[in-house]
């Protein structure tokens, strides 16, 4: 097959998908970012009525995670070039963009936001909690590590495998990957809560009994959070408290 | 029958639905019903994909998964229903499928629709669809994820009408 | 005075392209507390203030997700309108002082939820301008539409640190006198709230089914190991 975009402008789409939810809107989400990264290349692909059909195409409604949009660009990206060469292609963009959408969208919010960022903080949190600055750094680390090899190979695959990325995502099985990355977190943040909680009883000389007690604080946070109470809405009732017996005690 | 929650919810399985309503509700299996998704099996191979392999996930259209339903299949299981549009709704509702609250989380804008939240944009005939519901005793009301506050249908229709 | 308003300038260049980091451009999430903290106050002077203070809120909102429409707490802006705001008071403040601060800013901070979807709503008009110049066949034009969201996000993100900053000094003024010696006294329960209310929620709203459990046994292991050696 012949390829008719250039390296840069494949580049160049790359670096402007990051700015993908620079004009989020309410009605049709990330529309005008794709139209925005897509941009450079269509205008090299078509030209007169086609391109402004192609662009028209790609303003419609889209809403993906932002790391895994790539791989969905990059798949209508090579569907378009393949379409404008004058070959034929299984799935046409458009349809191709509707149907992988909020897939994509479900595994990236579990695997990156649920999953690796919480896990990245807890780890960094470690960190800081020593009074280290390497607390951040670490962050950014075990973050963007997976963020940016999500974007860089996602795209990549997207751009050479077209529809056929959705067998391969599909096999990875990422929300599985997700799940373990979230239990890992879980007993990382156990753990930080049960130092946390020592240090403070060996700082005022209490029984570690008391230990027992704010474990019994967490599991009622979570209870009164399920019964509809804001994470804030507790810590600002919990400070009252702390103050109040402060004052009485 | 142990249905957990019933939504209307254009993107149908997205992050929403997996990362704030299953926890808070609980739910083990989601049942898809869309006679849409049947004509694209590619499209129901990536959505199954999407969702951990902890939780069952059925998709097929209105008629199949009410006559499932029906048949006792998720009686043991605590499920989350999920509909791309009120027309799907309403005829799973006619055909015996019943539920006794609706959540409406995403209603995606078109044309001749109006936009009756951030999230939720309606034409007559979905305002139509939703009376119906609401004739039969159907508590209808809007919310995104959990933590959101819940508002009713009434007052979400704006005052001059659709 | 002068040491105020030149806080509040740098805290609203690191406010602004961290406001955008967040949602807008790249997201490499350096917009978290837990960096944009640190990062303040090292500009300000005193990295450590930042650090505990960003340690205490990516804590407190470990779980909440931004997903799809639904608009999360603007913890970027709150975590840099404390640190700014307990260092435009005093270079090296105390333990109580930053809790202190925290607790007054963190109300404050729900406003970033308005000026946010207020951002959103004035990127729909992008949108429908963007859609009419495309039907003239002015297709670049509609792509650079684009980049005026940013803009928007950005102005959202000054507005909301601002009312934090300034609506926090005012209301510190006001609370310090009459708070401080309480919170002094109930510093280190107040501290341990932020993990224990932020696990608490993360346990309630996560979907791994062996959360609890987990938690649990880890919870009890390092405690049952520190207090045995």
């Amino acid at each position: 097959m012949n390829r008719l975009l250039s390296r840069g402008t494949i580049i160049l789409v790359f670096i402007r998908l990051g700015l993908l939810q620079a004009s989020w809107n309410f009605q049709r989400l990330q529309n005008l970012g794709v139209l925005y990264a897509l941009g450079p290349a269509l205008r090299r692909l078509f030209e007169g009525e086609d391109l402004k059909a192609a662009q028209q195409r790609h303003l419609e409604y889209f809403n993906s995670h932002p790391y895994m949009a790539p791989a969905i660009l990059g798949a209508a990206l090579a569907i378009e070039e393949t379409q404008a060469a004058g070959g034929t292609s299984v799935v046409k963009a458009a349809e191709f963009k509707k149907m992988t959408i909020a897939p994509f969208a479900a595994m990236g919010d579990a695997l990156f936001w649920g999953g690796i960022r919480p896990l990245a903080a807890c780890t960094a949190l470690f960190f800081a909690f020593r009074e280290s600055l390497w607390a951040p750094l670490v962050f950014l680390l075990l973050f963007n590590i997976p963020h940016l090899l999500f974007t860089i190979v996602g795209f990549w695959l997207g751009y050479r495998r077209k529809h056929h990325i959705l067998e391969f995502i599909a096999q990875k099985r990422l929300p599985d990957v997700a799940v373990r990355a979230k239990e890992m977190m879980v007993v990382l943040l156990g753990a930080l809560c049960s130092l946390l909680v020592f240090t403070l009883l060996s700082g005022l000389q209490k029984s570690p009994l008391w230990a027992g007690l704010s474990l019994f604080f967490v599991f009622a946070a979570g209870w009164l959070f399920r019964k509809g109470a804001s994470a804030l809405c507790l810590l600002l009732i919990g400070a009252f408290l702390c103050i109040l017996s402060g004052y009485l005690l | 029958m142990s249905i957990v929650l019933v939504r209307v919810d254009s993107r149908l399985i997205h992050g929403q639905v997996l990362e704030a309503w299953v926890p808070h509700t609980s739910a083990r299996c989601i049942v898809v019903m869309s006679d849409d998704l049947m004509s694209s099996p590619m499209e129901k191979m990536i959505m199954e994909a999407s969702v951990p392999s902890s939780i069952k996930v059925f998709i097929g259209g209105v008629t199949e998964m009410v006559s499932r339903f029906k048949s006792g299949e998720f009686d043991k299981l605590r499920t989350l229903v999920l509909f791309a549009n009120s027309q799907d709704v309403l005829s799973a509702y006619r055909d015996g499928f019943i539920f006794n609250k609706l959540n409406l989380g995403n209603m995606h804008a078109g044309s001749g629709k109006v936009p009756c939240s951030c999230t939720i944009y309606l034409d007559p005939t979905d305002i139509e669809n939703l009376n119906e519901l609401v004739a039969g005793g159907v508590e209808v009301g809007s919310r995104c994820v959990p933590t959101d506050t819940q508002r009713s249908y009434k007052k979400m229709i704006p005052k001059g009408g659709v | 005075m002068t040491l105020t308003l030149s806080t509040y300038f740098i805290g609203s260049c690191i406010a602004v392209l961290a406001g955008l980091d967040r949602m807008a451009a790249m997201q490499t999430m350096f917009s978290r507390p837990i960096v944009v903290a640190p990062l303040t106050g090292f500009v300000l002077g005193n990295p450590m203030v930042g650090l505990q203070i960003g340690a205490l809120l990516e804590l407190l909102w470990l779980g909440r997700l931004p997903v799809g429409a639904s608009i999360p707490p603007d913890d970027t802006q709150i975590a840099v309108g404390a640190t700014a705001l307990c260092l435009s008071v005093t270079p090296a403040p105390t333990l109580s002082y930053q809790l202190l601060c925290l607790l007054v800013v963190l109300p404050l901070g729900k406003i970033g939820e308005f000026f946010e979807r207020g951002a959103r709503h004035l990127n729909l008009r992008l949108s429908t301008r963007a859609e009419a110049l495309c039907d003239q066949g002015e297709g670049g034009r509609a792509e650079r539409q684009h980049l005026i969201g940013l803009f928007h996000f950005a102005l959202a993100s000054l507005c909301t640190f601002s009312f934090v900053y300034w609506g926090g000094s005012f209301l510190l003024g006001i609370l310090a006198p009459w708070l401080l010696s309480g919170v002094s006294g109930a510093a280190s329960w107040l501290y341990l709230l932020f993990p224990l209310v932020g696990a608490g929620c993360i346990l309630a709203s996560i979907n791994v089914q062996r959360a609890p459990t987990l938690f649990l046994a880890s919870f009890v292991s390092v405690s049952l190991l520190l207090w045995l050696l």
